[in-house]
């Protein structure tokens, strides 16, 4: 780009002597690296997604806000295991993954009936159905006394004998099949099975389903435990599930964005040297932002504390306008004045645009949304420090050598061919037309509310997640059954109420299974009536002697029996909160909440066919003792983005009109203003447009890669539309122009050819944006010499 | 042993009397044994109730008239397992697997024979070996006698032998000398 002969000038009064740059240059990055560990020591990045939505508005969305990832089937993982002995790796992985504490369930087909806790043992006579349509009468001890017989003659005599003196009605093995899932995959060597004879699991970690990092650890921990198994080498673990997708997904999202930049960052690098011909400059290039960067994360740790992830992002994007601002400095120098006297005669333009964005972004901090709050501290610090950095650091640290970028006689063509374009006066009035007939007629939806269909998860892992969900009968992502009392007893009553049309559902195929509270703790009422149904000692005791008679069971072998009986009948009845020191009764907890005094229980679904049905039917079930609803968290994420988008976009009108009104009172002229404001907004509308006409539905990425593709467009316009006392000052101008342009071109262009959507949407949007702005800038804001 | 070996499938009566500990009368079971190959077992029960098991593969099914299916593993019942592998092995005349689950001792006094198996200890030195004791005459296994570690005993007449008159009263020693009395 400089090729030909450029003017070498050295500066009248060399700012600072080399090894003094170099000094100041050092102390630069010494406080950087401080700043840096300022920022890693006091700033939380959360990944909670709750931190980056505005507060909910409905209860739905309220409820959603409480549950997003959190639900326990986004914490669920689906394992399958491949090759052979499945069976016995199977046994072993929930063997060592019980009683790790990052993993709440594991369930792999087994009955386990050390599900009940031993201390809990002659609760199953309260927790057990049998007792609702049985008594312990003589007939019925006879029947079940003749089934044991039957069974000790039976090979699995051997798993029978040590229940049977203190369990011979087995009940142990009536609650562990009780609470297995009602659908379960086919049981081959006691453990489920797929057809194709992979052994299934299904593990429920402690970790948020939303939270990739904690998901990570505990799929890596997970990972480690199968490797470890004998016998383990020759097969595979397959992992599915909403978490591990998330993990994929944001790996692969930060492995190719990483990837992308670097490219990115080296073509810059190349446009830098081919621009200024000089190796330092392409060095402090990267000063101002990165000084804009660290100083925006230190305040905002210093005010909030922590960050979502997402809105660093965003601010990070945004944060991109002040890479002009050293190209600014370096492409305005001039041959014949100080480093200090060439910036100056920019300096008010560029304190104009630094001064507007930062009011604009003031739009953002009143929207009362942390997130959106978090962004404008954010910014606006990051472009004051970036400003400040330029204008008064960049200038001591620049090489005393430089090529004046106006000498280039390649320049001057590419300035006459700019000026020898025709303007017509109709143009913009026309594009402006087609613009609005593209938003008009464009056929997509106009807004894309589903976040996870930017980063998307490949189609055959998906699909293999259904069919692993689909074979396990684990519960549904997007649906949860809500139950709401006014205290945890009611709710259980509640459930217990409704568990008969529940079973009308399943009968009717609207779901597979609804995991009811009720199903692994009754309501304390319930069990009271069990213990009423309970016989006395004595009474026990006669009937089981005149059960037992002519059979051949050792005198006093029930003895246990009796004993357990006796105490159930007197026990107090177990509570949520007793129950929950035993694993069951911690995934009962995990089920159960309060919200505003209410109790409130989430019951998973699986299998769903018809939500709207069952939508409605819960509905009909609600009454005065308590609430029954369907929530569907996918309406409600989708619901709360779209009130967040509506936020955002209301942000950016308000933060573009505060933009207009300051260019128009720094220029105290609204024609001036308007050269400047038209092209800008008319090049965002035209983005909008293509965007449209090419089917894409907007998300918050465009809204913010709009908004920084806006604030590039600020600057050419700004700059276009200054006057200036020479052609080589106009050269100049053009010169910055370009490499910001060529370099936006090219770093967001990369971005645009990512496979994923949201990398697209930001490198898309940018790319076409800053186009856009430039050939509009041309035309609209450009003064002609 | 090979001569005990069966081709599959092959059918036999079976009379069978449980010891056990729980009980004060010891269970009797009439019914039939199948072998289907290796891995491949199962026992009817005639009487005095009706009831099939089969075993394939590790994988237990218990069916009684009128009732669900019950289905366990193998697994879980570890000495059941030995006492499969063993039966198993005898009938596939496989040397190999019953050596490696148990410690053979055999007696052999003309066309008598004793073959007496102690299992090696399985999942853990802890657990009691479990006996199984064969007798039969020729090539024809008569008794197949099996005591769990718990001190139970299970002993089964088997082919012409399953129709024979019990010993009154019926003890185990008493039922143990019948099997023994093959033998010289």
């Amino acid at each position: 780009m400089t090729s030909g002969p450029t003017t070498s000038g050295r500066t009248t009064s060399g700012p600072v002597a080399p090894m003094r740059r170099a000094g100041l240059i050092a102390l630069w990055l010494a406080a950087l690296a401080l700043l840096a560990l300022l920022v890693r020591h006091e700033l939380i990045i959360s990944n909670d997604l709750r931190s980056f939505m505005p507060p909910p508005q409905t209860a739905d969305q309220r409820l959603l806000l409480d549950q997003i990832g959190e639900g326990p089937a986004s914490r669920l993982l689906l394992l399958a295991i491949h090759g052979d002995q499945t069976t016995t790796l199977s046994r072993a992985l929930v063997t060592a993954l019980r009683g790790d504490p990052r993993f709440t369930q594991v369930l792999n087909g087994d009955t386990d009936l050390s599900a009940l806790d031993p201390a809990l043992l002659p609760y199953r006579y309260l927790l057990s159905p049998t007792l609702d349509h049985a008594t312990f009468d003589a007939p019925f001890l006879r029947e079940q006394l003749e089934l044991r017989l039957q069974d000790l003659g039976s090979p699995g005599a051997d798993l029978l004998k040590p229940l049977l003196p203190r369990d011979p009605t087995l009940e142990l093995l009536a609650l562990a099949q009780r609470w297995m899932p009602a659908r379960a995959p086919e049981l081959r060597d006691g453990v489920w099975v797929a057809p194709s004879g992979e052994a299934l699991l299904l593990v429920q970690t402690r970790a948020a389903g939303f939270d990739p990092v904690a998901q990570g650890e505990t799929i890596e921990q997970l990972r480690a435990t199968f490797a470890r198994l004998p016998g383990a080498q020759p097969t595979q673990l397959e992992i599915s599930g909403p978490g591990y997708f998330g993990v994929l997904v944001s790996t692969r999202t930060r492995s190719e964005a990483e990837w992308l930049s670097l490219i990115g960052t080296f073509g810059f690098a190349m446009l830098l040297l081919l621009a200024y011909r000089s190796a330092a400059v392409v060095a402090l290039v990267a000063l101002p932002l990165a000084s804009g960067a660290l100083a925006g994360m230190a305040v905002t740790a210093l005010v909030f504390h922590w960050i979502h992830g997402i809105t660093l992002a965003f601010g990070v994007t945004l944060l991109g306008v002040a890479q002009e601002y050293p190209i600014r400095v370096f492409s305005h120098r001039r041959a014949d004045a100080s480093a200090r006297a060439s910036l100056d005669a920019v300096w008010p333009l560029l304190r104009l645009a630094i001064a507007s964005a930062c009011i604009a972004y003031v739009a953002f901090f009143a929207s009362g949304v942390t997130g959106l709050q978090q962004l404008a501290v954010f910014t606006i610090v990051g472009l004051l420090v970036a400003g400040i950095a330029t204008r008064w650091l960049l200038p001591t640290v620049m090489p005393a050598r430089f090529h004046d970028v106006a000498a280039a006689p390649w320049l001057e063509r590419v300035r006459d061919r700019l000026d020898a374009l025709p303007r017509p006066r109709w143009l913009p009035w026309a594009v402006l037309a087609a613009a609005l007939a593209l938003l008009w007629f464009a056929p997509a939806p106009f807004w894309q509310n589903d976040l996870a269909a930017l980063t998307p998860v490949p189609p055959a892992l998906l699909q293999r997640e259904g069919i692993l969900r689909d074979a396990l009968g684990a519960p549904d992502v997007r649906y949860l059954l809500v139950l709401e009392a006014p205290d945890d007893q009611r709710l259980l009553k509640l459930s217990e109420r409704i568990e008969a049309e529940v079973e009308k559902w399943k009968d009717l195929h609207f779901v597979d299974d609804v995991e009811l509270p009720s199903r692994y703790l009754p309501s304390l009422d319930t069990q009271r009536a069990r213990q009423q149904r309970l016989p006395g000692r004595s009474q026990l005791e006669a009937a089981l002697a005149r059960a037992q008679q002519d059979l051949p069971y050792q005198p006093g072998l029930f003895a246990p029996f009796v004993e357990d009986v006796d105490s159930a009948r007197t026990l107090p009845p177990l509570t949520p909160k007793a129950f929950a020191a035993s694993a069951l009764g911690a995934r009962l907890e995990a089920m159960l909440s309060t919200r505003d005094g209410h109790s409130l229980a989430l019951a998973t679904l699986s299998g769903v066919r018809d939500g709207a049905a069952i939508a409605s039917r819960a509905a009909a079930l609600s009454a005065d003792d308590g609430q029954v609803s369907l929530l569907d968290l996918k309406g409600a994420s989708e619901s709360l983005v779209a009130g967040y988008r509506a936020r955002i976009g209301r942000a950016l009108l308000v933060a573009l009109l505060l933009l207009a009104g300051v260019v128009a009172l720094a220029f105290r002229n609204v024609r001036r203003a308007w050269n400047v404001i038209a092209p800008m907004s008319l090049a965002t509308l035209l983005v909008l447009a293509v965007l449209r006409a090419d089917g894409i539905a907007l998300s918050l990425f465009h809204l913010v890669a709009l908004t920084l593709a806006a604030g590039l467009g600020l600057h050419y316009a700004l700059f276009f539309e200054r006057e200036v006392p020479d052609v080589a000052e106009e050269r100049r101008t053009l010169h910055a122009t370009l490499v910001c342009v060529l370099s936006a071109v090219l770093v967001f262009g990369l971005l645009a050819l990512s496979s994923l959507p949201v990398l697209r949407a930001i490198g898309l949007t940018v790319a076409l944006g800053v186009a856009f702005h430039f050939c509009l800038s041309t035309q609209m804001a450009r003064r002609r010499m | 042993m090979a001569r005990l070996a069966r081709p599959a499938p092959a059918d036999t009566a079976y009379l069978e009397v449980r010891f056990v500990n729980l009980l004060k009368q010891p269970l009797v079971l009439h019914g039939e044994l199948h072998y289907g190959g290796p891995g491949k077992l199962g026992k009817r029960v005639d009487e005095p109730y009706h009831e099939a098991t089969t075993i394939d593969d590790g994988a237990v099914e218990v069916r009684r008239s009128g009732k669900a299916v019950q289905r366990f593993s193998l697994e879980r019942a570890p000495e059941l397992q030995t006492l499969l592998a063993a039966f198993g092995a005898l009938l596939g005349g496989d040397a190999a697997t019953l050596q490696k689950f148990y410690d053979l001792r055999a007696q052999q006094s003309g066309e008598y024979f004793t073959l007496t198996l102690t299992s090696r200890p399985m999942g853990g030195a802890k657990s009691k070996p479990v006996h199984v004791v064969v007798d039969g005459v020729d090539n024809e296994p008569g008794c197949f006698s099996y005591y769990p570690a718990d001190g139970d005993a299970s002993i089964m007449l088997l082919g012409s032998r399953a129709g024979s008159a019990l010993p009154q009263p019926l003890t185990r020693a008493a039922l143990e000398s019948v099997c023994h009395r093959l033998a010289p």
